[in-house]
This record gives structure tokens, C-alpha cells and sequence, in this order.
């Protein structure tokens, strides 16, 4: 379903170019849970931003669904992230000042669909991550594990075909991380909803079916 | 993209920050609200001084013995003047009137009140009408019968004198007896003469016999014609015939009109200056204040790009917000000018007047101000990496 072929990436940082990503390549089929695996500095964020279709790569030609991504127009771009990625971030960025329901529904007012469907179809999803008691609280109401809950729904409620965890578990306690693993194992095991989880922690690299390494910009194994 | 929830979204985050909000709102309140109020303070004077046109109609003249180029001469023949509507039909109907030069004082009391002689057309021509007792007529001839404005009456009641009519006054050295009190005038407008509220009226041959001066300076005229240089053509072939030294003015509504319409202009130029620096000063807040926004929800602006907003989405949200708030300060500066002109009318004692159009031009302009002032935060905005704004 997605495919890098020798992927580069580099920064210029003053009068030096430095070289994040030295050629990746790598396939991820539909349904797979893959994880990928680095200490920090590996390049994995800047991988995480190409999948995600948020950064242009240097060098290299990334495909979805056999389609090559030409970067050459933004409506394009943002489009296909609203309609084919669902991200899920350390942080959860949420937005402070709208309610759970309102901010799962966030992905769905770019696509024009009307108020109150997509209120029933933010519902559907808090539902599908045990949060329905939790509809109309702000983000500053909800503890780590509640927030990473919602913020997976409003991942999952554009129904995309891939699912971009950038270290899911790094900000929640052993127990609550475990938590929301088994939420992903159980959506990709149930629904075959593809997912991508970027950690550095490899007893959550261990949970997934397949682990790619990264280290200083290359695949290690 | 909603609008309805844009705006609702755009609400909530001006509120967030109250501060900002309110400091942004003062320049544009006191920009719209100085536009405001100065284009409804010349609605209401632009009404009051066309009033006494739709009173009185645009086809009365004043004619002016002219001071300038005359000197202190001899005035108007009596004669003369009412020669003139037999001499062309053009001039239909004339008015002469001779006014006081000294005031007059009541009982030894401070009660100023100037003195006019006019004749019965004179009632018809300026649309005089009586509140109490009767009007004068041309069978007043030479009785030292008097009525009176009706602030004068005011003033006398004020005084403590009830029953003024058929009372006897005595202005200067002569009495005169009140057979009347004038209903109120409206004031300004160039055309009638002024002071008539606050002076009394007694007939022409009566006030030529009593007053000290009795040249009559000014006559009025009501005319068959709009074309007023056929009228102005007219009056002063007659006069240089009847008396060829005397030089004379002649002064037509539609010129009144038409004065007046350019004092107007000026003035609501100058102020419009004045409001439209208000509210660029008051843009340039809006403007500040976006830009704070946009710096400070850089992450949200990450994060709404990675769930797929548009550029032109996240734009619309900040023009959205932009206008909001100018549109709210734009109902606050309306209701401020409005404030402002009922003021200025209540003091003025003018007629108020709520305009629409003011109105209208009011929100028209605090929008057009939200999307000229806003488009640069939210072009920025739209053009922000998410990458790096997410990495906030």
C-alpha cells in the first residue's frame, strides 16, 4: 500500500547540508501493525513527516496505493492527508477549546459534510474507543490515556487506509500505554486498518507483527 | 469549510483572549463609531436645513439691497416692491419686512426681543402660522398691534406673565397690544429670516412709522418660474429702471440649496477623514492582534493541516475571525455613533434622525475592514510548514 524507494532527506543548517534520511526503502502492505524502531536523532520523525505526507523528501519516490506522490500541489497534499492518513501524535494534540466530539469531528469539516453527520460519526468513533462518557469534556478534563483515546477516534473517523502513531505510548504510564497498544492490536486485528507506530521503546516494538530499525538514517534491519 | 462553525470557533477564541480582543475593539468601536456618527450628524443637519424648503417650497426669493457695493444708502422703495409682480408675471406674489435695529426690553425685566414690520404676504410666503389669538392683516394698517414668537411667549410666561394675549407691551416708546403667538419655527436654512421665534411682528406701516430706521433692506417673493437667472434678470431690469443707483442681490432657493449641499460636502469630507484615520488606526490593531493569534496557534494551524485542512481553509478561519471581531466592534460603533448624533441633535435641538444607509455603511465597512486587515495574518497563516509548526 505504501512504498519508499530510496527515500533522502536532508537539512541545510547553516553551510552545511545535513543528511537525515541516506536512502530509504521500504513497503508497507495493507493491513500490517509495523512499528519503526530508532533512538532519537535516528531520522524516524522526519520518516514519520514523509509518510504522513507532511514533508517533501530531498530525493526518492514515495507511492500510496500505487499512486507516486508529486508534491507540486498542496490542494493534493492535504486532501489526500485528510482522506487517506489518520495521525496520532506523542502529545495528542488536541485542540484545547473544543470538546471531545468536537475535536474527533475536526477531520470531517474539511471534507464538507454536514454538522450533524458529522456529530453521529464523532460519536460512532468515541464510542469504538470506550470514551462515551466523555463526549462533551475538553481535553484539560481528560487524563493522558483519555486524551490518546480521543485523539485515536479522530484518527479512525475519516475512515483513512493508514493509521501514523508517532510515539503513541511516550507521554502515558507503563499500564495505560499497554492500554491504548491493545486498542491499535485490537482495531488492526479486527477492522485490518493498517498501522504505522514510530517508538523508541522496544517492548512496544515487540507488540507489532513487523519491526523496521532506524539508525542515523538508514534501515538496520 | 462551515461558516457557522467558523464563526462559532472564531467567537471562542476571541473571548479566550479577552484582552487582546477588547484592545482591538476600542480602535475599531471609535472608528466606526466617528464614521457613524458623522454621517448620521449630516443626515440630521442636512435635514433640518431642507426642512424650511418643504415647508416654505424652493420657489421663494430674497432680495437684498446689496452692502457691499451700495454703502449705507437709501433702501427700497415700499412702492417699488409691490410695483414688481405688475410688471412681470414671472414674480408672483412680494413680501417686504423692515426689522428693529434697536432691541426692546419688557418692565424693566431682561427680556430682549426684536421687532419686525412685515405685511399679510409676508405670513404666506414664510409659512407662519398661529398657535393663539389671530395673525395680522393688511387691515392692521398703522395699529400698534403685535404678535409674538413662540419662544418670546415662552420667555414671558418664563417671566411670569399669563394671558398674553391682549396685553399691552410696551417696545421702545410706543404700546403695542398682542393679538397673537406664532407656532414654532424650525431655525437655520437661509431663506426665512432669522429670529423669528424669539422676536414680535407688528405691520409694515406701523413699524415704518415707529422705528428709528425705516429702510427696508430685504424683501421676499414667491416666483412662477424655476429658471432663476430669468428671475434674478428679471428683478434687477425692474430696479435699475425704477431706481438706477441702487444695487441689489437676489438670492434663490436652488442657490441656498445649493450652498449648502457644498458646506455639507465639506463637511462630511473632514470628518470622513478623521473616521477613516480612526479606523485604519483601529485596522492596524485588528491586524496586530491577528498576527498575535496566528504566532500563538501555530501548533493548532499544524495540527488542523495535518488532518487535512486546506491552505484556503485555514485563511478563511482567520478572515473569519478578523471580520467577527471587526463585525462586533462594528455593532458597538454603530450604536456609539448613533449615541453620538442623538447628542449632537438633542443639544442642537434639531429633529433626530436614524440613518440607514449609515447604518448599512457601518457593517459594509467593518467587514471590508476584517478581510483588508485580516488577509495578511491569514495569508501567513495558510502558509505556514505544518512540519515545523507541529514541532512546536
Amino acid at each position: 500500500m505504501l512504498r519508499l524507494i530510496d527515500i533522502r532527506k536532508s537539512y541545510q543548517v547553516g553551510p552545511t547540508a545535513v543528511d537525515v534520511l541516506k536512502g530509504i526503502s521500504l513497503t508497507v502492505e495493507k493491513g500490517e501493525l509495523l512499528s519503526i524502531i530508532g533512538p532519537s536523532g535516528s531520522g524516524k520523525s522526519t520518516l514519520m513527516n514523509i509518510l504522513g505526507l507532511l514533508e517533501q523528501p530531498s530525493a526518492g519516490t514515495y507511492s500510496v496505493e500505487d499512486t507516486r506522490i508529486t508534491y507540486d500541489d498542496d490542494r493534493t497534499l492535504s486532501s489526500l492527508r485528510n482522506k487517506m492518513i489518520g495521525f496520532v501524535f506523542q502529545q495528542y494534540n488536541l485542540l484545547p477549546r473544543l470538546t471531545a466530539v468536537d475535536n474527533v469531528g475536526l477531520p470531517l469539516i474539511y471534507r464538507g459534510i454536514s454538522e450533524k453527520e458529522i456529530t453521529e460519526r464523532s460519536m460512532e468513533y468515541i464510542k469504538k474507543v470506550e470514551m462515551q462518557e466523555r463526549f462533551h469534556h475538553k481535553p484539560t478534563e481528560l487524563s493522558g490515556g483519555q486524551q490518546q483515546r480521543i485523539a485515536i477516534a479522530r484518527a479512525l473517523v475519516g475512515n483513512p487506509a493508514l493509521i501514523l502513531a508517532d510515539e503513541p505510548t511516550g507521554a502515558l504510564d507503563t499500564h495505560t500505554g499497554q492500554e491504548i497498544m491493545s486498542l491499535f492490536k485490537r482495531l488492526n486485528e479486527e477492522e485490518g486498518i493498517t498501522i504505522v507506530v514510530i517508538t523508541h521503546d522496544p517492548k512496544i516494538a515487540a507488540q507489532c507483527r513487523r519491526k523496521v530499525e532506524l539508525r542515523d538514517g538508514i534501515i538496520t534491519g | 469549510m462551515i461558516i457557522k462553525a467558523n464563526v462559532k470557533e472564531a467567537l471562542k477564541s476571541l473571548i479566550t483572549a479577552k484582552q487582546r480582543t477588547i484592545l482591538a475593539l476600542i480602535g475599531i468601536v471609535i472608528g466606526i463609531g466617528s464614521v457613524i456618527g458623522m454621517v448620521s450628524i449630516g443626515t440630521v443637519v442636512q435635514n433640518e436645513a431642507l426642512k424650511q424648503f418643504r415647508d416654505m417650497g424652493i420657489d421663494i426669493v430674497s432680495v437684498t439691497k446689496d452692502y457691499e457695493r451700495q454703502g449705507s444708502d437709501e433702501g427700497f422703495n415700499i412702492d417699488h416692491i409691490y410695483g414688481l409682480p405688475g410688471y412681470s408675471t414671472l414674480v408672483k406674489k412680494v413680501a417686504p419686512y423692515i426689522v428693529s435695529s434697536t432691541q426692546y426690553s419688557y418692565a424693566g425685566k431682561d427680556l430682549y426681543v426684536e421687532l419686525m414690520g412685515v405685511d399679510e404676504s409676508f405670513f404666506d410666503l414664510n409659512k407662519l402660522y398661529i398657535r393663539e389669538g389671530r395673525l395680522l392683516s393688511d387691515l392692521d394698517r398703522n395699529r400698534f398691534f403685535c404678535i409674538i414668537g413662540a419662544e418670546t411667549a415662552e420667555m414671558l410666561q418664563k417671566a411670569g406673565i399669563k394671558d398674553i394675549i391682549g396685553r399691552h407691551f410696551l417696545f421702545g416708546e410706543r404700546i403695542y397690544t398682542v393679538v397673537g403667538i406664532l407656532k414654532s419655527l424650525p431655525e437655520g436654512g437661509g431663506m426665512r429670516p432669522s429670529g423669528i421665534n424669539r422676536g414680535a411682528i407688528t405691520h409694515i406701516t406701523t413699524a415704518m412709522r415707529a422705528f428709528t430706521t425705516r429702510d427696508i433692506t430685504t424683501f421676499m417673493a414667491r416666483v412662477g418660474t424655476q429658471d432663476s437667472k430669468a428671475v434674478k434678470a428679471v428683478i434687477e431690469n425692474y430696479f435699475s429702471k425704477k431706481a438706477g443707483g441702487l444695487r441689489i442681490r437676489v438670492r434663490t432657493a436652488e442657490e441656498l440649496i445649493a450652498q449648502m449641499q457644498k458646506q455639507m460636502q465639506l463637511f462630511t469630507l473632514l470628518l470622513g477623514a478623521i473616521g477613516s484615520i480612526a479606523l485604519i488606526v483601529g485596522g492596524i490593531g485588528v491586524m496586530n492582534v491577528m498576527l498575535i493569534s496566528v504566532t500563538e496557534r501555530r501548533k493548532e494551524i499544524g495540527i488542523r493541516r495535518a488532518l487535512g485542512a486546506q491552505r484556503t481553509d485555514i485563511e478563511a478561519q482567520f478572515i473569519i475571525e478578523s471580520v467577527t471581531l471587526c463585525f462586533v466592534g462594528g455593532i458597538i460603533g454603530i450604536i456609539l455613533g448613533v449615541i453620538i448624533s442623538y447628542v449632537f441633535s438633542h443639544f442642537s435641538k434639531w429633529e433626530f434622525l436614524i440613518s440607514q444607509s449609515a447604518i448599512i455603511l457601518g457593517f459594509c465597512v467593518a467587514t471590508a475592514v476584517g478581510v483588508f486587515f485580516g488577509y495578511y495574518p491569514a495569508r501567513s497563516a495558510s502558509r505556514l510548514d505544518p512540519a515545523a509548526a507541529l514541532r512546536e
